[in-house]
């Protein structure tokens, strides 16, 4: 016969084994993720429209916020306070994507011109550029600097290809076995990684453009838009329709996804690229909540 | 004790309410079949229960929350069966009646002269919904005279656009021999693929089902494009077509595709069943790259009714909005919903969303595309959304 203390000691045993399988299951849940500031524009009637990109000047400690449907850029400072807006003279047309080179000039991306523009600051010149490859019309979409190069997504064909600061190509990174091409691209210890949104795929290319692994995402994502990898070699993936972010371990197994679908602090509405600063933000550019998140561990 | 006497009175309950809601087989043949004319439930295929008079499996003899006096909804009360075909319908492309579990919508319950109990008219079942596809052409592709969907359509779920069987060219071939096919396309240069790029496999007013409208550089020549076997790349088309050049110089474009010409991602360079030589009709055109993103919303409690053209709401080729949507989130929304323009929680430039910056519009508390909740909400509407904003509420 069951005495009283029997029933409450299978209680707890009962309530013990449930709460345990509930943790357990957030666990699988959990990032160490936690937001730390964001860089927007506060002044009423003046905040950035539809932001598209980050750039980290490293050395000047400074963040640059692509603004494109407002045509131009913000530079923030570390603690996320707004320096500078820039406009160049108004003479910016859809500014997509940046880098700064060391000859203190910015290249941009502007796709209501189709250009890869050259601001020379001091000057306070923007040169438009046409790019072409193989007499191919090239639509650049995303641009990175290295060693001298730059690395331009071409969205019309979702090839990566580099281009000498005289805008000579160089070398072209593609993969038959990824007809859609790529969407979004970082380049990390030397070598590109570049992300298939297509086939759900992380492609790794060394810089003469060899093809030396993949990663499958599989079903653990849905509409992969941009990438970035951390210091610990881990993969974190931006999912614009899923808005979160997924994590994935080294060789690419899927660790843990974080961040919601909302407008308050820490959700995303439209995000748009995902980047690593290196004094351990992970930055978000988030176009439909008009703002650059940064979160921290 | 008094803990054990509390389990038992539990138990008898528990079984008391198991054995008033389980079908009883004892409430049979003669019982139901006194009111209910038999000849009626009897046809070449009958389906199992109703073959052995356990009318009870299905439906409760004396009330139910179902139309029909089911004992569940349709779908759930199948599968309390047929268990092995929930897993397998649910893989793939599912066909949207298999998704909402109306099995009924396609198979008779109790009796068809169809194998797998299929309607004895479904030919008619398939056109009550799909109800855009012409039924009458001048030339017309037999299996579709026929009524014999399933020839290249599969029913339930399948791993290809449109619910086909296989690869299109496959289907094509599976029926027409190679070589009549190459010998009736003398001068096509090339190996003959993409047969639906300018066949209609439904019908058509042109001869071999070829689709109405005709590209005009088709019609005057394949040199007015081709240049011996090289590819026609975008720039080809953008000569003739530039103010779509220009519609790609925005924000979001649908500029993509590795070596090729991102206008064949959605249209057909020869012919199509509209002037804009669309591959298909336009939501299947969106469906075969956006496939998942539909079904996922279709899927809310609250999806958006089915629209008969995604370009109503979003810029097809580039937009320098969200979404690629046409315009703001009102301009689009008022298009249809004329009253919410008139009268609305304030909305507009002079309107500002307190967290981002941005103009308050329609999609600022809705997702037009679908959510869980009513009115397509982004939150539970009486309290949750408010706050968003309103934090002091």
């Amino acid at each position: 016969m069951m005495t009283k203390r029997t029933f409450w000691i299978l209680q707890t045993v009962l309530v013990f084994i449930l709460v345990l399988g509930y943790h357990n299951e957030r666990a699988e849940a959990a990032s160490p993720w936690l937001w730390d500031r964001v860089l927007k524009q506060d002044m009423v009637k003046d905040a950035m429209q539809m932001p598209t990109a980050l750039y980290i000047d490293v050395d000047k400690e400074l963040y640059y916020v692509v603004d494109s449907g407002r045509n131009r850029l913000l530079s923030f400072n570390r603690k996320g306070e707004l320096l500078n807006i820039f406009n160049a003279g108004k003479a910016l047309n859809i500014p997509f994507d940046m880098v700064k080179t060391e000859e203190a000039g910015i290249w941009i991306i502007e796709k209501g011109n189709n250009s890869l523009s050259y601001i020379a600051l001091k000057e306070k010149k923007v040169t438009p550029n046409t790019l072409t490859y193989k007499g191919e019309l090239v639509y650049p979409e995303r641009i990175e600097t290295h060693a001298g190069l730059l690395y331009v997504l071409n969205k019309a064909t979702g090839n990566i290809i580099s281009y000498s600061k005289k805008l000579e190509p160089v070398n072209r990174f593609s993969c038959s076995a990824c007809p859609w091409g790529f969407v979004d691209f970082k380049i990390y210890q030397e070598k590109i990684w570049a992300l298939d949104q297509a086939n759900r795929t992380i492609r790794c290319f060394n810089l003469t453009g060899e093809l030396i692994k993949t990663f499958e995402l599989g079903d653990t994502i849905n509409f992969p838009v941009s990438l970035a990898i951390e210091g610990t070699g881990f993969m974190y993936v931006l999912d614009r329709q899923s808005r979160d972010i997924a994590v994935y371990d080294r060789n690419g197994t899927f660790k843990y996804r974080f961040l919601e679908q909302g407008i308050a602090r820490g959700q995303l509405s439209f995000p748009s690229e995902i980047r690593f600063d290196p004094w351990g933000g992970l930055c978000l550019v988030d176009e439909g909540n008009a703002r650059v998140e940064i979160f921290k561990r | 004790m008094r803990l054990m006497s509390g389990l038992f009175s539990s138990l008898f309950c528990f079984s008391l309410v198991f054995l008033c809601t389980t079908p009883s087989p004892a409430v049979a043949d003669n019982v139901c079949f006194t009111c209910h004319d038999k000849t009626l439930f009897t046809d070449k295929i009958v389906h199992q229960p109703v073959a052995e008079s356990q009318c009870s499996v299905c439906h409760n003899p004396h009330v139910a929350k179902y139309k029909g006096l089911l004992r569940d909804h349709n779908g759930t009360l199948c599968y309390s069966c047929h268990k092995k075909s929930k897993e397998e319908f649910g893989k793939g492309i599912v066909h949207a009646p298999v998704a909402q579990g109306n099995c009924s919508g396609c198979h008779s319950p109790h009796a068809s002269s169809n194998k797998g109990l299929v309607s004895n008219d479904l030919a008619n079942k398939c056109f009550a919904c799909h109800t855009d596809l012409p039924q009458e052409y001048k030339q017309i592709h037999k299996p579709f005279a026929d009524g014999n969907c399933i020839a290249c359509h599969r029913s339930h779920q399948a791993d290809n656009l449109q619910l086909l069987s296989d690869k299109p060219d496959t289907l094509c071939y599976s029926c027409h021999a190679a070589d009549t096919l190459q010998a009736s396309h003398k001068d096509y240069p090339l190996a003959l693929k993409d047969c639906l790029s300018c066949h209609n496999p439904h019908g058509s007013d042109r001869q071999g089902l070829m689709r109405n409208f005709l590209h005009q550089p088709y019609v005057e020549g394949c040199a007015s494009c081709h240049q011996g076997s090289n590819k026609v790349s975008m720039a080809t088309c953008l000569k003739c077509h530039e103010n779509t050049g220009k519609e790609l110089l925005a924000n979001h474009s649908h500029i993509t595709l590795q070596e090729g010409n991102s206008c064949l991602n959605c249209h057909s360079p020869h012919a199509g069943d509209d002037k804009a030589l669309l591959k298909n009709k336009e939501r299947q055109v969106c469906n075969s790259c956006h496939a998942e993103t539909l079904a996922r919303y279709r899927q809310k409690a609250f999806p958006h009714p089915p629209v008969k053209k995604c370009s109503i709401c979003h810029d097809s080729h580039g937009s320098k909005n969200l979404a690629m949507l046409k315009g703001d989130g009102n301009a689009i929304c008022v298009q249809c919903h004329e009253t919410q323009g008139k009268f609305t929680h304030p909305v507009g430039p002079e309107v500002l969303e307190s967290h981002t910056g941005q103009m308050v519009t329609c999609v600022s508390c809705h997702n037009p595309m679908g959510t869980d909740h009513k009115d397509h909400l982004l939150q539970e509407g009486k309290r949750a959304l408010c706050i968003l904003c309103h934090r002091t509420y």
